[in-house]
């Protein structure tokens, strides 16, 4: 009973959900703003607080993976999803980072691509890595994630790949129901993530003509540097994860974060992926608006018999995993057609 | 114009959108004596749970209501007073009206042996929401009476409290108003799997206890001891208000309306769970949004002639997903689908399809539904049944 209360406190944004909150917060600061987590990482044999960080963003979503499965192993589509976050996150952001480490190449990470690795479309940094990885990269960044984006939905990246989205859904499942679901959040949503990807754009852009003129202006440095600070430390980590407790799992992903705006477009565009709703059979209960991390009304569709496509969707499934009567269904295909029924 | 509307639950609150729908002119006024905001009945038991709070059982922001210029007055009402156009609230307050919607849904049905003890419990209003979790932390063992879709709920939920719950079905089977004996045999196994002592065949006789419920006793001879009683022996129609008033619309079970909804009072209309419509009462969450909507264009002038289409229902016993279209009883054949808690059953006459009853997986019933009205042979239906399946991605269920 005891451990019921603390759990509700904590996951209903009472003083001990405040608490857990400031911990992460803490702990984001003190890993990005000071050196006091390397004599920690040095004591376990790591060589940087960047090593520790791995480790234990790694230890994150494989322990809130395994629950993650354990309360949803009935449903195939999440067992699998979460199977692959889990491995991605071990083999392509944490093992394979380290391996080229030891073996004195650069540190690459090929599950992340820009926007969201800033650097990975940044000439600059680009120019001195490997043909492989520069080839990679563009291909990846410019080609793989849109198109992908557009056949399967973002989800393809958002919740099967991208570490972010990883430890929204394994360490913070406890959290994702705390999204805000008004209509003047959603409002905020769209300015958000769209000037941050019109600063990301137009920073890019400013960085290739930098590189191709060949002069750097002191300006763009300073920008650069900015947006360093800003997006990829204070919102994603800050933030993305100091907020769990408070303002849900996706604050980053949905407000703030570049490759998701990009890929909800492609989403949107594509008009492949959607979830379809059984007509007529919602019962208005809200537990798919109440658990969507993105802060979907998903009820308000579902109520409607409306099937649809909201570029901030990141295909979780667990809209559908939580209707007790199984009106929706996370689909790719060509246009929202219903089923057909054949001769 | 002024359409008042008594009731805010899925009928009343469907209607006065669709009236707003039809007509940005005229005044709408939704009366409710149960809450300030429509809520989802069909939640009650996540907010029993903690899976939701309050605020997130309203199925439209609350801005909706303002902007759609529908106002809410919170009141119970006392009097209907049909030659005057008016009703009386219990706070003393007089609404007047040119069309006058009832639309006060179902309550729980009482049992003969109920008595008015602390610790008898319905599982229909948000009033009982709030007696159940009141009484939660103090039960150790609580009964729940009558094996219906409100009783699994309310199970489900102290289980979910981890109360020691006794489960008593008067039935031989599990609720075989729908389901087959071996659908039930599926059901109660599953219930039992959950730690629930469910008793099939057994039913309470009397209550024990003054003031405070103290136990029960079966129509086995059994005593239970026990610290709250979930009374789930099915809804009725919420009439008894309308009993007393000055001009009492006829009652039958129901309100009684034509296929128009019309009661024999002058502008005067019933809709949802309360309305009996043409001798038919549908207590159903589907019906009652359905008939809302109608009721909306009948208010308004149209000719409306409700038919209901073709049955389907859903339900969850516990992890257990069940749909049905048609057909719930009779002849058909039945299939338990290998290596998990699932079962298909499809009703037939004389070689055609009759219905659906699906067990422990996910349909799309409006391809039943399709597959009924084109009066399907069976052996057709039987070939082609995967294509109903609307289980997760990588998730469908062999058949």
């Amino acid at each position: 009973m005891i451990r019921d209360r603390v759990y509700h406190d904590m996951t209903n944004r009472g003083v001990t959900g405040w608490l857990v909150s400031a911990l992460l917060t803490a702990f984001y600061v003190v890993l990005y703003f000071t050196a006091a987590l390397t004599p920690w990482a040095q004591k376990l044999g790591l060589s940087s607080k960047w090593d520790l960080y791995g480790v234990l963003y790694t230890v994150a979503i494989v322990g809130g993976g395994l629950a993650v499965i354990r309360k949803y192993g009935h449903n195939r589509y999440q067992v699998l999803r979460t199977s692959v976050v889990m491995f991605v996150q071990v083999v392509f952001a944490f093992s394979i980072p380290q391996m080229l480490k030891a073996m004195h190449q650069p540190e690459l990470y090929l599950s992340y691509f820009w926007p969201l690795k800033f650097d990975y479309l940044n000439p600059e940094y680009l120019s001195q890595q490997p043909t492989w990885f520069i080839v990679y990269s563009i291909a990846g960044g410019l080609v793989l994630v849109p198109l992908a984006g557009a056949f399967f939905g973002k989800r393809w990246y958002c919740s099967w790949v991208c570490g972010c989205g990883g430890l929204a859904n394994t360490f913070g499942e406890p959290w994702r129901h705390l999204s805000d679901k008004s209509t003047a959040a959603w409002k905020f949503e769209k300015i958000s993530i769209y000037s941050v990807l019109g600063i990301s754009l137009t920073l890019t852009g400013i960085l290739v003509y930098s590189w191709t003129t060949g002069s750097k202006a002191p300006v763009v440095v300073e920008f650069q540097s900015w947006y360093g600070l800003i997006v990829g430390s204070v919102l994603s980590g800050v933030v993305g994860v100091g907020l769990y407790p408070l303002g849900g799992t996706r604050v980053w992903c949905r407000f703030f974060c570049p490759m998701a705006a990009l890929l909800g477009i492609t989403q949107k565009a594509g008009k492949r992926f959607h979830i379809r709703v059984k007509d007529d059979m919602c019962i208005s209960c809200g537990l798919c608006s109440k658990y969507c991390e993105m802060g979907i009304d998903v009820r308000a569709y579902a109520q409607m018999n409306e099937s649809f496509t909201r570029a901030s969707c990141v295909g979780c499934g667990i809209c559908s995993e939580v209707c007790p009567r199984g009106v929706l269904r996370l689909e790719s295909e060509s246009g929202l057609v219903q089923i057909t029924v054949g001769r | 114009m002024h359409v008042v509307i008594v009731g805010n639950g899925v009928a009343g609150i469907t209607a006065a959108l669709a009236v707003r729908a039809k007509d940005p002119q005229v005044e709408i006024t939704v009366v409710s004596g149960e809450g300030d905001y429509f809520f989802s009945r069909t939640a009650l038991m996540y907010a029993f749970m903690d899976q939701m709070q309050r605020r997130d059982l309203e199925p439209y922001e609350r801005h909706v209501f303002r902007e759609k210029r529908i106002t809410l007055r919170r009141g119970w009402v006392t009097d209907l007073d049909a030659e005057g156009r008016r009703l009386s609230l219990a706070d003393g307050g007089l609404v007047r009206y040119d069309k006058l919607l009832l639309a006060t849904g179902s309550r729980g049905r009482r049992a003969e042996w109920e008595r008015k003890l602390d610790g008898v419990v319905n599982f229909v209003t948000l009033q009982d929401l709030e007696a159940c979790e009141r009484l939660t932390p103090g039960t150790k063992r609580a009964v729940v009476a009558g094996g219906g879709l409100i009783g699994v709920e309310l199970v489900e939920c102290l289980v979910h409290h981890k109360v020691a719950t006794t489960f008593l079905v008067r039935e031989a089977t599990y609720w075989p108003a729908a389901l087959s004996p071996e659908e039930g045999e599926l059901v109660a196994a599953h219930i039992r799997a959950q730690g629930v002592d469910l008793r099939l065949g057994t039913e309470v006789t009397s209550l024990e206890g003054e003031g405070r419920l103290s136990g029960v006793v079966t129509t086995a001879g059994d005593k239970i001891d026990c610290e709250m009683v979930g009374v789930t022996i099915g809804v009725e129609p919420n009439v008894e208000w309308l009993r007393g008033v000055k001009t009492p619309p006829e009652l039958g079970r129901g309100v009684k309306t034509d296929g128009g909804f019309r009661t024999s009072l002058p502008h005067v209309f019933a809709a949802g769970d309360v309305a009996e419509v043409n001798g038919r009462i549908e207590p159903l969450w589907y019906a009652a949004k359905r008939q809302g909507a109608a009721v909306a264009r009948s208010i308004m002038g149209e000719t409306v002639e409700y038919g209901s289409p073709t049955y389907y229902n859903s339900a969850k016993f516990f992890h257990l997903e069940w749909t049905c279209a048609g057909e719930t009883k009779g002849p058909g054949r039945f299939k338990k689908l290998a290596g998990r808690e699932a079962s298909v059953r499809v009703l037939e006459r004389d070689g055609f399809v009759t219905g659906f009853s699906m067990l422990g997986s996910r349909w799309n019933h409006r391809v039943l539904v399709k597959w009924l009205e084109e009066k399907r042979r069976t052996e057709d239906v039987m070939g082609r049944l995967s294509e109903a399946q609307y289980d997760v991605e990588f998730g469908r269920v062999a058949l």
